[in-house]
């Protein structure tokens, strides 16, 4: 199947009633979270993901998913414009200029070039991730256990090395994800592996539970800590729609954010945060007047905002052509995919075409939407800032309990939530990131099980890992990675 | 905030210890021809006591920052509070049933962790069971754990 034969296929699933609902759903939930401080992408999908054990078709299931993925991306700018306090991690930039051009009485057309840049980005992206993907995932076909085991452990590292966090903690949440990955059965020989005796464990945690204990309970206990109140610096919005200056001013800035956004989305770690602060260095750069930026530029909200959108549309590569999810939300996607009995890879596009390309298909209309729900309705958006986090946070609990009870029918599974939100709890308190923590615990099985095949493929010999050309470059970046933070580590050291 | 990263440092150390020995001993390595289910728990066990050592280090050479002290003034005892009543919710959940032990659920996270006025408890406590029956029972057609008086 060609790609415009793929796509068309893909346009006349994703506009059947059903999908452009949840689409329409998708994009709603994922703005609104955006909009609310204190509650991620991943922490939302995470809490829905019970659902999609109810919405029969799996195509349904991600376009949903997806939707709150990269509406987030829409939403978090409003709270960052109007507050001065990011929605969601990626528009952290976005407080820089956007909050200074409110208080300036410019909060609409920072809102106007904001929603319009990401949706000239996220289509952008979507439009590479048409092109991009299906030849990817046809290279990738070539792939065995070492190559996989290469591809994984590297993009671990790099979720690691990308998160700006240190790098130690990042290191051990990665491991400790590996090993939660470990317990129950070993696929392999049959073992029991760190059940202590329970039967409950035997089967392994479920990524469920994990995913809404760590993201949805834990960031929910960590708030609690602080009270939360938003007051609304500014609710005079001004003109929504940029004038013709402002968007002269700033079109190469959405042009060069939806650029990098594109392809350090593609890059395991990379995600949004980071295309963001990439666009902002960018943008700050080569402005002839850096000395605006801080002060209420334009293009430090049109840059970062088009950038994070970019990134969220093209984080789906690794996970649709490899399997591999690069940042925790896409974690929770794939997740979502598994639940629905497809693994994501590069037989996706061969096995399950519809998937594929109604998701992508689906994308292209959830950017149109996002335009609408965000341009029109700010004003409602503003108003659901009022809600007290005092009601939202116990409706969260009840919906997560409830929820994770749902999987199963078992309180055992509502222990293990609690398990995991109080781990995910002391992350947040001892300063760790837990964005390895899920991508480890969905990519361990296959590290563990690519690096036995590959030992037993071989015959014990291990130079298999770096004798392939694929498996062998990618161990080559892997050293060189490991290296250049060593020296950069070791140089910090002597400095000081 | 020093002090628990030390203790967090030191348990992660000796974690990692713990699970080599788990894997050596009781998953067994297996060969390098034929590895058995131990091997990556003890590379995992090894790289943990490694990096909790290095966290130590690190530790010993950054100056206690200034911001730890708001860090103090944080609400500590909310959070533990609320896994307490999750906990307990949990248990009643399957020993009550799922209605009365949401109302009650949240009724004691408001006046307890919130501390709001029971006229507004009263209304956020039914609403939000209401809602959660609703979605959960009537929608997605999940079964709950009945009332105790209907068993």
């Amino acid at each position: 199947m060609d790609i415009f034969a793929g796509l068309f296929n893909g346009f006349a699933i994703a506009l059947s009633g059903t999908n452009i609902l949840f689409c329409f759903l998708g994009a709603l939930i994922g703005t609104a979270i955006g909009v609310l401080p204190g509650l991620g992408p991943a922490a939302t999908i995470a809490l829905l993901l019970p659902l999609t054990y109810v919405i029969d078709s799996p195509v349904t299931a991600i376009i949903m998913m997806a939707g709150i993925y990269y509406g987030a991306m829409y939403g978090g700018s409003t709270t960052s414009i109007l507050l001065n306090l990011p929605g969601e991690a990626a528009s952290v930039v976005t407080c820089i200029d956007g909050y200074q051009m409110a208080k300036k009485g410019r909060a609409g057309a920072a809102l106007g070039i904001a929603a319009i840049g990401s949706f000239i980005a996220g289509t952008v992206a979507v439009v590479g991730l048409t092109f991009f993907a299906p030849p990817l995932a046809e290279f990738a076909l070539d792939f065995g256990p070492p190559e996989y085991f290469a591809l994984t452990t590297l993009g671990l590292l790099l979720a690691v090395t990308l998160s700006g966090g240190s790098i130690t903690k990042g290191l051990i949440i990665l491991i400790v994800g590996l090993l939660l990955a470990m317990v129950g059965l070993d696929p392999i020989s049959g073992k029991i592996r760190f059940t202590f005796g329970s039967t409950g464990l035997q089967g392994g945690f479920d990524f469920v539970t994990l995913a809404m204990g760590v993201f949805g309970l834990g960031e929910i206990l960590y708030n609690l800590e602080s009270m939360m109140k938003t007051e609304i610096v500014t609710t005079k919005l001004g003109k929504l729609f940029p004038t013709l200056k402002d968007w002269t001013d700033s079109k190469w800035a959405i042009f060069r954010g939806s650029v990098i956004g594109f392809f350090i989305g593609i890059i395991p770690g990379g995600g949004s945060v980071i295309s963001s602060l990439a666009s902002y260095a960018v943008e700050k750069k080569y402005s002839k007047h850096p000395e605006e930026f801080g002060e209420g530029a334009l293009q430090g909200v049109a840059g970062p905002e088009s950038a994070n959108n970019a990134a969220s549309s093209s984080s789906f590569i690794p996970l649709l052509t490899l399997g591999i999810p690069g940042n925790a939300a896409i974690a929770m996607i794939f997740a979502a995919l598994m639940i629905q009995g497809i693994t994501p890879g590069p037989f996706l596009v061969a096995e399950h075409p519809d998937v594929f390309w109604g998701v992508i298909a689906s994308m292209y209309l959830g950017n149109a939407m996002l335009l609408v729900l965000n341009l029109p309705l700010v004003g409602l958006w503003v108003q659901m800032l009022r809600v007290p986090y005092g009601i939202l946070a116990p409706v969260i609990v009840l919906f997560t309990v409830i929820g994770v009870y749902s999987v199963q029918n078992q309180i055992f599974d509502i222990y293990s939530m609690l398990f995991f939100a109080a781990l995910g709890y002391g992350m947040r308190k001892l300063k760790f990131d837990p964005a390895p923590l899920p991508l480890a615990f969905v990519l361990g099985p296959m590290v563990e099980r690519s690096l036995r095949q590959s030992l037993l493929i071989s015959g014990g010999d291990l130079t298999i890992f770096v004798t392939r050309p694929i498996s062998g470059t990618l161990i080559v970046i892997f050293v060189l990675l490991v290296l250049g933070q060593l020296f950069f580590y070791l140089k910090r050291m002597m400095k000081r | 905030m020093k002090k628990s990263e030390r203790i967090a440092a030191i348990i992660t150390s000796l974690g990692g210890v713990w699970i080599m020995v788990y894997g050596w001993h009781t998953l067994k390595l297996g060969t390098i021809y034929i590895p058995d289910a131990g091997l990556l728990p003890f590379l995992c066990g090894a790289g943990l006591s490694v990096l909790g050592i290095v966290w130590l280090l690190i530790l010993r050479s950054v100056k206690e920052r200034e911001h730890e002290r708001e860090e103090k003034r944080r609400l500590w005892h909310r959070p533990l509070l609320a896994l307490v009543l999750m906990a307990l919710y949990g248990w009643a959940m399957e020993s009550v049933g799922y209605i009365t032990s949401t109302l009650v659920f949240v009724i004691a996270w408001q006046k307890v962790i919130e501390r709001e006025k029971w006229l507004k408890t009263m209304i956020i406590a039914a609403l939000g069971t209401f809602a959660m029956y609703a979605l959960f029972v009537y929608l997605l057609k999940v079964p709950i754990p009945p009332e105790f008086f209907i068993r």
